[in-house]
């Protein structure tokens, strides 16, 4: 099967739309992640690019291998999809994570999320998300401990004397401590996952996708709006709970995968409000800080059932397999 | 509200497949497909209550005062089987409808270790009576949800093109593997929302 | 299968048919109870015994048995072996009872036994059945200690509560939670897959056959295509 008419058979919608194919739009993406990879190397330092690039040659590697080892047609690394989910991994971890627990995420992500169930296209869960919350669960410790370290140290600071054990936003608001203001929230002058502190430099990619028709902006506009109303309803800072954790990232680049989210604008939209109501009730009322991921995988999870609902031509897609 | 609680950590945090490991044979073998999941799992809703209103009170009111508690095992597997054989006729006879849409799944259920599990874990856990009827109803629901949500997920990778060796079952347990991942992310809520 | 010898039928169990593996029966206690490899070993020794003891008895009983009420009398002499090992657990190995918990009663509706006593014992003569408990006992032990082991190395890094790796590499705890179960045995069951090069798949396709249901679970998934 080539790389092109595989990707006909499993996610139609975009490609009707777009003359474009796989690599296009992985390229799109990985330049859309730019921003924030270069914003979190000037906070974070030379590690964040070592992550980076330990994450992406580690996935286009088990990629490789993995069809390899399956005696299947392995140059579906150079569609760039591989690179993509390693690099959004990285972007989800604390820079300071061992590297080889990075790679164990890449593994997961690949290997079991993607490739064990057929390959681009056929996971039901986006492979990131996955690999995050298995890092998460696995590795309790070492995924919360957010060191400082270049940029970081001076920047934060600055801003409040709290931020020298290096806690994110969301665990100091958990704490009842002083957190970032909201300019510091935005530009990404606070600590987190090596990609995710910046909502400025991922907004700006975001717009690239959009201005390139990648993605479209049902998702993640009605993932931050649901956000932004529930915070309120809760009685906490809007703005704040949009640019702490991953809620940008999530919403951007991880909620928009074509392969795990809804396809008719109406279902997109019923899958970024369900993304925002999980993330912000885990949030609230969780054991864990952050429920952006969760509620990612939740709404993967739920992308079947929300595509039946919202009657899409998928439905003849599935008979067609069948037969 | 403790009532309310007892039957949401039934349904998430407990969740009886995802958390607990019962009744996987159900959740494998019939959430292929959306309907019958969801007959199977209005069946064993039914059945747990029925087999809770049943069993507690043989094990408090009749095997505890006698000092046999140790024969709980033996009369509540009889028990379970003879009401489940009972639903059966009573359906066939008054509601066949009802019969018509249940009454496949119902042999089953005799064997559903969730069904035997929740009986013995209500006596385990000491609740009284009431609670032991909602964390009986509220297992059955969480089945349910999670029989709902693997019957998407299976129906979507169905037509997957697997490697090799894990065509059939291998797969399909990866796939819970990812679905109770998700669930993890509920850890703890019912306990911070009811405090 | 009647022309199997003695030795056959012991080792069927052990990896041709192994009961957790390759008919993918009994999988609730597997999934719950292989988060450790001592459970794995008590657990599988419970239902070596009841198992054993049950074939033994419902081959021995199976021309008294009706045809019609055989399941129910099976239930009633498996639930008597069960609350036997029960009462056997919870007087000498009281810790053991504590990590087996509730997965000891729930022997009783575990399909391997009711499975074994509808296609085997009650077909076959007594010291067959024996051997063939005994057997697919012991091929139920080395499964659930294999997968406790997996996951006690990769979630604690210990092994039988000695530390292993633990002191070298950070364990990964989602191994040992619900995940990582359901992920050891869809992986355990792949690898048997290459092993025996998919021969045994064909036995997972109707995968209930042990379980007593299983004519009405297939008749409504493939009724369900319409």
């Amino acid at each position: 099967m080539s790389i092109k008419h595989q990707n006909l058979v499993v996610s139609a919608a975009p490609h009707v739309n777009n003359p474009v194919d796989t690599a296009v739009i992985m390229r799109d993406v990985c330049i859309a992640l730019v921003p924030a990879l270069a914003w979190s190397i000037y906070i974070f330092g030379f590690r964040a690019l070592l992550l980076t690039a330990v994450c992406m040659c580690a996935s286009v590697f088990f990629e490789w291998a993995v069809r390899r080892i399956m005696h299947r047609d392995s140059s579906t690394i150079k569609d760039w999809s591989a690179a993509v989910t390693g690099m959004i991994l990285a972007f989800n971890l604390p820079v300071g994570l061992p590297l080889w627990m990075a790679i164990v995420g890449c593994f997961v992500a690949i290997v079991i999320v993607k490739q064990l169930f057929g390959g681009l296209g056929q996971n039901f869960a986006n492979p990131a998300i996955v690999a995050r919350i298995a890092l998460f669960v696995g590795f309790a410790g070492k995924m919360a401990e957010w060191s400082v370290t270049g940029k970081m140290a001076a920047a934060i600071l600055n801003a409040s004397p709290d931020a020298i054990t290096g806690p994110t936003p969301l665990a100091l608001l958990a704490k009842g401590a002083e957190v970032p203001n909201n300019a510091q929230m935005f530009l990404g002058f606070i600590n987190g996952s090596m990609g995710e502190i910046s909502a400025a430099a991922l907004i700006i990619g975001g717009l690239y996708l959009v201005f390139r028709k990648v993605i479209s902006p049902a998702i993640p506009l009605s993932y931050m709006a649901t956000v932004a109303v529930l915070a309120l309803c809760f009685g906490l800072d809007p703005i704040f709970q949009l640019c702490a954790g991953g809620v940008m990232l999530g919403a951007i680049f991880m909620a928009t995968d074509y392969v795990t989210s809804p396809i008719t604008t109406a279902g997109k939209i019923i899958f970024g409000i369900g993304c925002g109501v999980f993330t912000m009730l885990i949030r609230q009322f969780g054991a864990y800080p952050e429920g952006a991921s969760f509620a990612i995988l939740l709404m993967n999870i739920l992308t079947p059932h929300i595509d039946n609902w919202t009657k899409t031509k998928l439905n003849g897609v599935e008979k067609g397999g069948k037969k | 509200m403790s009532m309310i609680k007892i039957v949401l950590a039934a349904v998430i945090t407990n969740n009886y497949v995802l958390a607990k490991f019962l009744g996987i044979c159900p959740f494998l073998g019939v959430s292929k497909k959306l309907d019958n999941a969801m007959g199977m799992s209005i069946a064993v809703i039914i059945v747990m209550v029925l087999a809770t209103a049943v069993t507690w009170p043989i094990q408090m009111l009749l095997l505890v005062p006698k000092g046999i508690g140790y024969m709980q095992t033996l009369v509540f597997i009889l028990v379970i089987a003879a009401l489940v054989q009972m639903i059966e006729i009573i359906l066939k006879k008054y509601i066949p409808s009802l019969h018509k849409a249940l009454g496949i799944y119902l042999p089953l259920i005799t064997t559903n270790c969730a069904v035997l599990g929740v009986c013995v874990l209500n006596i385990d856990e000491g609740y009284t009576f009431v609670e032991s009827l909602l964390n009986s109803f509220g297992s059955g629901v969480g089945f349910m949800l999670a029989m709902f949500l693997f019957a998407g997920v299976r129906s979507r990778i169905e037509t997957n093109d697997y490697p090799e060796s894990f065509k059939g079952v291998a797969s399909t347990l990866v796939a819970a593997a990812i679905l109770s991942l998700s669930f993890m992310g509920f850890s703890g809520m019912i306990d911070a929302i009811f405090g | 299968m009647e022309k199997k010898s003695k030795l056959q039928i012991l080792t069927n169990g052990f990896i041709k048919e192994n009961p957790v593996l390759v008919l993918v029966i009994g999988t609730c206690p597997t999934l719950a109870l292989s988060t450790q490899a001592i459970n794995g070993i008590g657990m599988g020794l419970s239902v070596l015994f009841v198992l054993t003891c049950s074939n033994i008895f419902i081959s021995a009983l199976k021309k008294v048995i009706p045809d019609t009420v055989r399941i129910p009398c099976y239930i009633v002499v498996i639930a008597a072996f069960v609350t036997i090992v029960q009462l056997v657990i919870s007087a000498f190995f009281p810790s053991l009872n504590d990590s087996l918990g509730v997965y000891i009663p729930l022997i009783v509706v575990n399909c391997i036994i009711l499975g074994r006593a509808e296609m085997f014992a009650n077909k076959n003569s007594v010291i067959d059945s024996a051997l063939d408990g005994i057997g697919m006992g012991i091929g139920y032990t080395i499964a659930l200690t294999l997968m406790g082991c997996i996951r006690e190395l990769l979630g604690n890094g210990t092994l039988f509560g000695v530390t292993v790796t633990a002191n070298v590499i950070t364990p990964m705890t989602i191994m040992t939670m619900a995940p990582g179960g359901f992920l050891t045995f869809g992986v355990m069951i792949a690898i048997v897959n290459k092993i025996t090069k998919g021969k045994v798949r064909e036995k997972q396709q109707n995968k209930c056959l042990g379980c007593p249901g299983s004519a009405f679970c297939s008749e409504k998934e493939e009724g369900g295509e319409q």
